[in-house]
C-alpha cells in the first residue's frame, strides 16, 4: 500500500469514528448546530479523501450523506432518525471498504459500486417526507419579507441567513428584549423592524405589549443563528440564502492539501530520469485531484495542463511551476468559511507515531529496568566481598532507579488512552440492540476521560460489549413488564469509569430485573458447575458470581445478541488475562451491576517472589492477601488436600511445588510458610519453602516454549539474570 | 431616573433604559407631543423603549452612546425609514 492510501486509511478511520460519535449525539439533539457542523465536516473530509485517492464509490456514498447534512444545517430538513440511520449505515459501509483496503492493500472496485448504490438508495428513502416544520422555505423561493424589508439594505449579497422574529406580545414580561437579541446576532448585516399591527394612536399605545416584527440578515450560518435565537419567546423563522461554501475553500490552502502538493513537487524533482514519466503522471494526477476536491478548479485545470506539457516534453519544470503557483495562490475568502478555516488551524498539535515504535520503546525501558536491577544485585555482591566500591555502586543504583522510574512512567504515559475511545462506541451498539430487541434503552456514561494503557483500553471493548448485551437481553424487562413493575418504560444502562490508584474501575449497571438467584442455583446444579453441597453453603454473592463460571449461560432463548454459548466466562477470562477482575452484584427487581477492575498499565506488576521445590516463582502481589507461618502440626488433612484455620475460617492449603509438578519438599520442617491468596472471591493457601522479596517487574507475556503453559501468566528477568516465572493464581487453583 | 425632562423641554434618555422606562417616556411624549428626545447619553435601551420611539416618531438628538444602538437602531428611527400613520 502506498503512503497516500496508508494515510487515507488512518484518517478515514478517525473520521468515521468522529462522525459516528457526533451522529449519535445528534440523535438526541438533532438541531445542535456545532455538533451538526462537526459531523458535516467529518463527512466532507471523508469525501475529500476519497476523491484524492480516486475512490469514486465511496465518494458517491458519502456525498449522499453530506447532502442530507447540508440540508439539516441549512434548516431545510430536520435530521430524522431514518436519516441518522442512513448516515450510520454509510459509515459502516465506509468502514467495511477500509477493512478491504487494509487487507488487500488496494481499493475495493467492482463490488463497491453496487454497495454505494444501496447507500444512496437508502438516503433517498430516508429523505422521503422529512420536511422540517421549523421552516418550509426554499432558497429559490425567497419569502417576501426578505425581499421587501432587507434587499434594500444592499447587503443581502453577503448574507447566508435571513431571520424573521415575531416576539410574543407578552414577551417583555418574560425578560425578552427582542431588539437586543437581534443586534447581538453573529455577523449581523442588516436589521429591519415593522409593526405587526399598524401603530395605534399614541394615547392608546400599550408600551409593554410588543407589536414588532424584526428581520435581520447575517453572514453566519443558519445553525449559528438558530443557536443564537434558541429560547426566544415568539415565532422565529430562519432561511438559508446562499448555498454553503465548501468547507475547505479558504484563502489559504488547508494544511493537508498543502502537504499533498509539496509531496508531489518533491516526487517529480527527485528520482531517476527513466522513471520520470511515471512520476509525472502520478504526481500530476494527484495534484489535480487534490486541488479539485479542495474547490480550486482553475488551479486544478492549470496543473492538469502542465502535466500534459511536462509529459510531452519529458521535463518536470512546467508541472513543478504549476504546483508552486497553486501553493502560492490565494483565493478570495467567503465570509462563512472563515470559521472553519480558523477551526482547522487551531487543531491540536499531535504527532502520529506508529504504535510499534512505542512498543519498542516500552520494551527497551523494560530492558533498562532489568539492567538497573542487576546493578542492585552487583552492589549486594560487592558488599559481601567487602569491596569499598559497594557504597558507590549503591548510590549509583539509587540514581539509576530514579531515572529509570521517570523514563518508564513517561514511556508508559505515551501509550495511555482515554476510555472514551471504547465507551463512545456503545451508544451505537445500544441503539441497534435496543431496536432489534424491542426494548427501548438509553445509555448514560460517566468518566470517559479516565485513562488507561492502550492495551487495556483496547481489550475492554469485547468484555464490555458482552456485558452490555447481556444487560439489555437478559437483565432489562420488556416495556410492558417494566410498566407493570412501575418502572419507566425506557431502561437505563450506565457505564461508569473511574481511576483509583493503579486500578481502573468500570461499572456497567442496568435497571432491569436483576439476577434470579434460584435459577442460577438450579442451572449451576444442572450443568454441573458446582456440587449440591457447595451450592447450599454458598452465600448469595458467591452464587451470583457463578454466572462467570465456564459452561454457564442463563439465556433460555438464544438471541442474535447473546447466549451464543460464549458466556460470561469468556469475559472473565479476558479480564483476568490482563490482571483484572470482574464481579457482579444484583438486586432482585432493581438491576444488576457488573464491576470490572483492571490495572491502569498492563506492563508493571508487583510480585512477591517465593521459592518452592528449589525454584523461584513470582506471585502477583494483587492476589496475595497475607503470608503466615504456622506450625506444621496446625495443618489438618482434608481429603487430598490440607487446610488451616485462620481467623476462624478454614482455608484449603495446596503445596506449590507439587501443584507445579516439581519435587515436593521434605516435610520435616517444624513451620510451614503459607501465602494466602484470593481468587474468584475465595481464599486459598499456597505452601512454599521460602518467601523472597517484593519486586516491581515488567511482565512479559509467555513466548515460545512457555506459550500456553497453564498457570503461568508471564515471565520477567531477575537482577541476577534468572528468569522468574510469574504464576497465574486463578488459573492454577481452578 | 433614565428618562427625564430637561430644562430646555427635551426628553432625555440616559444610561440603561429598561422596559419600565417605556411607560414614563410615553407619558412625557403624550404630555408634550412636539418634544425632542435626546438620547446621546443612552447606553442601552430596551425594546419597549424603542417601540415607543417607533410609534411616536419624535425628533431625535443622537447618536446614542452605545455604538450598536447607533449602528442598528438609530437608522430605524430616522424620519424617512418607515411610513407611520399614527403621527
Amino acid at each position: 500500500m502506498n503512503d497516500f492510501l496508508q494515510q487515507f486509511l488512518i484518517e478515514s478511520r478517525e473520521l468515521v469514528e468522529q462522525a459516528s460519535y457526533g451522529l449519535l449525539k445528534l440523535e438526541h439533539t438533532p438541531t445542535d448546530a456545532p455538533e451538526l457542523d462537526a459531523v458535516f465536516r467529518a463527512f466532507h473530509t471523508l469525501k475529500g479523501g476519497a476523491g484524492i485517492v480516486e475512490f469514486a464509490a465511496m465518494e458517491r456514498a458519502v456525498h449522499a450523506a453530506e447532502d442530507v447534512l447540508t440540508e439539516a444545517r441549512a434548516g431545510k430538513r430536520v435530521l430524522t432518525p431514518a436519516a441518522i440511520g442512513a448516515c450510520l449505515a454509510c459509515l459502516d459501509q465506509v468502514a467495511q471498504w477500509l477493512g478491504v483496503l487494509e487487507q488487500r492493500g488496494e481499493l475495493p472496485s467492482a463490488e463497491a459500486v453496487g454497495e454505494a448504490e444501496k447507500i444512496v438508495h437508502r438516503f433517498e428513502i430516508a429523505r422521503g417526507g422529512t420536511r422540517a416544520e421549523v421552516s418550509d422555505t426554499h432558497e429559490a423561493a425567497k419569502p417576501d419579507w426578505v425581499t421587501a424589508a432587507l434587499d434594500r439594505s444592499g447587503r443581502s449579497g453577503e448574507a447566508s441567513t435571513a431571520v424573521r422574529f415575531v416576539p410574543e406580545p407578552e414577551c417583555f414580561f418574560q425578560g425578552e428584549d427582542p431588539i437586543a437579541r437581534m443586534i447581538s446576532l453573529p455577523q449581523l448585516l442588516a436589521l429591519a423592524v415593522e409593526p405587526v399591527q399598524a401603530w395605534p394612536l399614541l394615547a392608546s399605545l400599550d408600551p409593554l405589549t410588543c407589536n414588532l416584527a424584526l428581520m435581520a440578515l447575517t453572514a453566519a450560518s443558519v445553525g449559528h443563528v438558530r443557536a443564537h435565537m434558541q429560547g426566544a419567546s415568539g415565532e422565529c423563522e430562519t432561511v438559508a440564502l446562499a448555498p454553503e461554501v465548501a468547507v475547505t475553500a479558504g484563502s489559504e490552502l488547508p494544511p493537508r492539501v498543502r502537504e499533498v502538493l509539496e509531496a508531489q513537487r518533491a516526487l517529480i524533482a527527485n528520482g531517476k530520469p527513466e522513471t520520470l514519466a511515471g512520476r509525472l503522471a502520478s504526481a500530476g494526477l494527484t495534484a489535480t485531484n487534490v486541488l479539485r476536491f479542495s474547490g480550486r478548479l482553475d488551479q486544478a485545470d492549470a496543473v492538469a495542463g502542465a502535466t500534459r506539457t511536462s509529459l510531452a516534453q519529458q521535463v518536470f519544470q512546467p508541472l513543478r511551476d504549476a504546483i508552486n503557483q497553486a501553493l502560492a495562490a490565494h483565493t478570495p475568502l467567503p465570509l462563512a468559511a472563515e470559521e472553519t478555516v480558523r477551526a482547522a488551524t487551531a487543531a491540536p498539535r499531535t504527532l502520529r507515531v506508529d504504535a510499534q515504535r512505542i512498543d519498542t520503546l516500552v520494551r527497551l525501558t523494560g530492558e533498562l529496568t532489568v539492567a538497573k536491577n542487576s546493578l542492585h544485585h552487583l552492589s549486594k555482591l560487592a558488599r559481601t566481598d567487602g569491596n569499598t566500591l559497594a557504597g558507590a555502586l549503591k548510590d549509583c543504583h539509587g540514581v539509576f532507579e530514579h531515572l529509570v522510574g521517570e523514563l518508564r512512567r513517561s514511556v508508559l504515559a505515551m501509550r495511555v488512552l482515554p476510555l472514551r475511545s471504547v465507551i463512545q462506541r456503545f451508544p451505537r451498539v445500544l441503539r441497534e440492540m435496543s431496536a432489534s430487541l424491542g426494548k427501548p434503552a438509553r445509555l448514560q456514561t460517566e468518566g470517559e476521560d479516565t485513562e488507561a494503557d492502550k492495551a487495556i483500553v483496547e481489550m475492554l471493548f469485547e468484555p464490555l460489549l458482552h456485558v452490555v448485551r447481556n444487560a439489555l437481553d437478559h437483565g432489562v424487562e420488556t416495556p410492558a413488564e417494566r410498566s407493570a413493575r412501575g418502572k419507566p418504560p425506557v431502561a437505563t444502562i450506565r457505564i461508569r469509569a473511574a481511576r483509583q490508584g493503579d486500578q481502573v474501575h468500570i461499572d456497567v449497571c442496568d435497571d432491569g430485573g436483576g439476577i434470579d438467584v434460584e435459577r442460577v442455583r438450579r442451572i449451576a446444579r444442572d450443568r454441573g458447575v458446582a456440587s449440591d453441597e457447595e451450592l447450599r453453603s454458598m452465600p448469595e454473592t458467591g452464587l451470583i458470581n457463578l454466572v462467570f463460571a465456564a459452561g454457564f449461560s442463563t439465556a433460555e432463548k438464544v438471541t442474535e445478541f447473546s447466549g451464543r454459548g460464549v458466556g460470561l466466562d469468556a469475559v472473565r477470562a479476558a479480564v483476568e488475562r490482563v490482571g483484572g477482575r470482574v464481579s457482579i452484584e444484583s438486586r432482585a427487581g432493581e438491576g444488576t451491576t457488573v464491576k470490572f477492575s483492571v490495572p491502569f498499565s498492563a506492563m508493571m506488576t508487583r510480585v512477591l517472589t517465593v521459592e518452592a521445590g528449589g525454584q523461584m516463582y513470582g506471585v502477583p502481589l494483587e492476589s496475595v492477601i497475607e503470608t503466615v507461618s504456622v506450625p506444621t502440626a496446625a495443618l489438618a488433612r482434608v481429603g487430598a488436600a490440607e487446610a488451616i484455620v485462620l481467623k476462624g475460617r478454614t482455608i484449603p492449603v495446596l503445596d506449590l511445588a507439587s501443584l507445579l509438578g516439581a519435587r515436593p519438599q521434605p516435610k520435616e520442617a517444624a513451620e510451614a510458610t503459607i501465602v494466602v491468596v484470593a481468587f474468584a472471591g475465595q481464599n486459598g493457601g499456597l505452601r512454599v519453602d521460602r518467601l523472597g522479596e517484593s519486586l516491581e517487574v515488567m511482565l512479559r507475556p509467555c513466548e515460545g516454549l512457555l506459550l500456553g503453559t497453564p498457570g503461568i501468566t508471564g515471565t520477567t528477568l531477575m537482577g541476577d539474570g534468572r528468569v522468574l516465572l510469574v504464576l497465574d493464581i486463578a488459573e492454577m487453583l481452578q | 431616573m433614565s428618562v427625564s425632562l430637561s430644562a430646555s423641554g427635551a426628553i432625555t434618555l440616559e444610561g440603561a433604559c429598561s422596559s419600565e422606562d417605556a411607560e414614563v417616556l410615553l407619558q412625557h411624549l403624550l404630555g408634550a407631543p412636539a418634544s425632542m428626545v435626546d438620547w446621546r447619553a443612552c447606553e442601552s435601551a430596551h425594546t419597549a423603549v424603542i417601540q415607543v420611539l417607533l410609534a411616536a416618531r419624535p425628533g431625535l438628538l443622537g447618536p446614542p452612546l452605545n455604538p450598536q444602538l447607533a449602528q442598528w437602531v438609530q437608522p430605524l428611527l430616522a424620519p424617512q425609514s418607515a411610513s407611520n400613520e399614527a403621527t
